[in-house]
């Protein structure tokens, strides 16, 4: 894969998936905007793995976070 | 200097960009929560191999009730930016982070022990300054 897609488009490409971006452009924040699918998967150890890119690039994922943060999630968690 | 960096107020999160600088000089992007109720930041295991500060993933880690990550170790990472402020010799705890929490990094309350930290919903901003 070579073809520069938007973040816009990498969600909807590869829908709750971990992507090895690189080529990335940022906004201000640094949030990614853009940049090249150098490699995709639901599992994120296939994305991670070796070989390492010699270059600049960022793991994102498209899906929603289930980070169950917060105490309150804890006690609906784990009823004592 | 204050930086203002935005974040989507519809987020359940103040997810953040943060940039850490491999021990090969390339800079690598991550995804990480704004997390008050962490008393120290922590990356993931995965990232932190991948940056070449860690040798080996502990493949038997899983998390015990009432923690939300588990956490088996310590780095001090040269080079890490958070907010646009580049910070020097953090050290952060190493921890296994469940590939479906979408992120690889949780900031902790030691960035806010450094840097004055002014969370905007209204404005979907935060505003970040060294103390």
């Amino acid at each position: 894969m070579t073809q520069k897609m938007t973040w816009e488009e990498m969600k909807k490409a590869f829908p709750d998936e971990w992507l090895l971006i690189v080529d990335y452009e940022t906004d201000s924040s640094g949030h990614v905007v853009a940049g090249v699918v150098e490699r995709h998967s639901r599992e994120k150890d296939e994305v991670f793995c070796s070989p390492v890119v010699n270059k600049d690039c960022a793991f994102k994922y498209t899906g929603e976070s289930t980070f169950p943060g917060g105490w309150r999630s804890y006690a609906q968690r784990y009823t004592v | 200097m204050p930086n203002v960096t935005l974040f989507d107020t519809r987020a359940r999160y103040i997810f953040l960009p943060i940039f850490i600088t491999t021990k090969s000089g390339k800079k690598i992007e991550l995804d990480a929560i704004l997390d008050s109720g962490a008393p120290n930041t922590e990356l993931s295991d995965q990232a932190l191999e991948r940056a070449g500060f860690l040798d080996t993933i502990k493949k038997d880690v899983q998390l015990k009730p009432g923690l939300q990550t588990q956490k088996y170790g310590k780095v001090s990472l040269p080079q890490i930016e958070i907010c646009s402020h580049p910070v020097n010799n953090l050290e952060v705890y190493v921890s296994h982070f469940e590939k479906s929490w979408g992120v690889d990094a949780l900031i902790g309350l030691d960035f806010f022990k450094r840097f004055r930290v002014t969370v905007d919903y209204k404005a979907g901003h935060l505003i970040t300054a060294p103390l």
